[in-house]
């Protein structure tokens, strides 16, 4: 099923990208918006395949992920898109919204109404600023890496992050958040691929801002609801950050195909390590849930 | 004047003692959950072929019975969800986890009495029953109900079972799996009068 609804994702995504970004080529604008409905499109299939339904009023954190956290991104990214928007909008937007997702995806949450022995108002405050900072600092690192050294390399970094979340986090427990990451995953890649057969341009930016903040949410989502270790949950994170390794003076004029191919290298390292550390923690905590006999402390004994 | 202060007086008095004899004269006993002597267990059915037990080790309620008038009396339950216990901590942590109970968003699991009236042996109790952010209307029969003091201590006591099926309550089809939709939730709980 998950990859079914991977393939329904990847496919509508790079259809719409290719029907829509082949009717005018060479237009930034248009190639842009291409992107933004592709990959909306694109998810809405996705989720569709996995029963993940938009419900509203919004009551768990996913259910906000998929209502207003991903339309914000997409109509954000459209907007910005456009030309006659001045760069300092469109950013003044991706950072409210940055500094917004935290709070919108805990609202509810016992991390916010005080009770229990959560956080009080100080430690919640905190910890929403720190995160919205995160995912600020992120988004905008990787922006700055796309425009000084452009590729499909960043995407598909973001690719392997994403990918990496969803196994971690279904893993961990959390089948159905980690499944939300499948199309985004799947999406992030078809657009890229798409857009760079029509333009032979690395894409556009808004494929980035959405990758990051679907990635972002989807593992704060299961940093904070399910069990998802903060360790893991940051090295996901910051991981598609490796890329900038190759803008060092000894990295930065190699053949492009190198530089890419050496970021994604550089990428998948830490993703591999924490796949390594997740299914190890399945393995000793799930697996016996799912069938495995546990040895009794009681033991029959034969005679004879 | 004088006749004016008389009657004044009087009312104050007839006042003061009528205030003062509502407060004291109430029918209604009210009585804490007294988590030593009560439990909140469950079991649902696993692959169809068995049962599999657990219970809820924080509990916090109160009930106000009303001997004279029994449809004035109340009950109320809050249940910790964080606190869910199957004797596996494993599967006590996979429960705690958004595809089940979401306890960081739905910290609690709560009954709240709306009607009441006295049944042969109890009281059958409609009352909102949220779990996981749904709330329906569910009836209680509560059986037991009778007194017994204690060293100087009054207690109180019931026992209900109820059915119910959690994807009535938001919980994800597809996560229920090999365990049952269905559970049967067994609450047994003796108050101590305040």
């Amino acid at each position: 099923m998950y990859l079914k609804a991977m393939g329904a994702a990847a496919m509508v995504s790079a259809m719409f990208v290719l029907a829509m970004a082949g009717v005018r080529r060479g237009s930034a604008t248009w190639l842009n918006s291409a992107c933004v409905l592709g990959m909306g499109l694109g998810l809405a299939f996705g989720y569709y395949v996995l029963s993940l339904r938009l419900a509203w009023p919004p009551v768990n954190g996913l259910d906000r992920f998929l209502t207003i956290v991903v339309p914000a991104a997409l109509g954000i990214e459209l907007i910005a898109g456009f030309q006659c928007v001045p760069r300092w909008v469109a950013w003044m937007l991706r950072m409210s919204l940055a500094a917004t997702i935290p709070r919108i995806l805990l609202h509810g949450s016992v991390y916010l109404s005080g009770s229990g022995n959560d956080w009080n108002l100080w430690q919640a405050g905190t910890a929403l600023a720190v995160c919205g900072a995160l995912l600020a600092g992120l988004w905008g690192l990787l922006s700055w890496l796309s425009q000084r050294s452009p590729g499909v390399s960043i995407p598909l970094a973001l690719y392997l992050s994403a990918q990496c979340a969803g196994l971690t986090v279904m893993m961990a427990g959390y089948i159905k958040g980690g499944a939300a990451a499948f199309p985004l995953a799947a999406t992030l890649v078809a657009t890229t691929i798409a857009a760079r057969q029509i333009t032979k341009r690395s894409g556009a930016p808004a494929i980035l801002g959405i990758g990051v903040v679907g990635l972002f949410s989807l593992l704060f989502i299961g940093r904070f609801f399910g069990r998802l270790s903060t360790g893991c949950a940051l090295a996901m994170l910051l991981a598609p950050l490796l890329c900038w390794t190759t803008e060092t003076p000894l990295l930065r004029h190699r053949k492009p195909w190198l530089v890419g191919s050496l970021r994604l290298v550089l990428v998948a390292i830490p993703l591999v390590v924490v796949l390594a550390v997740a299914k190890r923690d399945f393995d000793r905590d799930m697996a016996p849930l799912l069938g495995e006999v546990q040895p009794s402390a009681f033991r029959l004994h034969r005679k004879g | 004047m004088r006749r004016f202060f008389s009657v004044w007086a009087l009312t104050l008095v007839i006042g003061t003692v009528v205030w003062a004899g509502g407060k004291s004269v109430s029918a209604a006993d009210e009585y804490a959950y007294d988590l030593v002597h009560s439990s909140v267990s469950f079991k649902a059915r696993h692959l169809d072929i068995s049962w599999i037990h657990g219970r809820f080790n924080e509990v916090e309620g109160k009930f106000s019975i009303d001997r004279e008038h029994p449809a004035k009396s109340t009950f109320e339950l809050t249940i910790k969800t964080d606190s869910v216990d199957t004797a596996n901590e494993a599967r006590d942590e996979h429960l705690r986890q958004p595809d089940y109970f979401d306890t960081k968003q739905f910290p609690t699991i709560e009954f709240k009495s709306t009607k009441t009236k006295t049944i042969e042996g109890g009281f059958e109790v409609l009352g909102d029953f949220t779990m996981h952010g749904t709330t329906k209307k569910i009836t209680l029969v509560l059986m037991g109900g009778k007194e017994h003091d204690f060293k100087g201590t009054k207690r109180v006591a019931f026992s209900t079972e109820l059915s119910l099926k959690r994807s009535d309550f938001g919980f994800d089809k597809k996560a229920i799996g090999p365990i049952g939709d269905e559970a049967l939730i067994l609450i047994d709980c003796e108050g101590v009068r305040k």
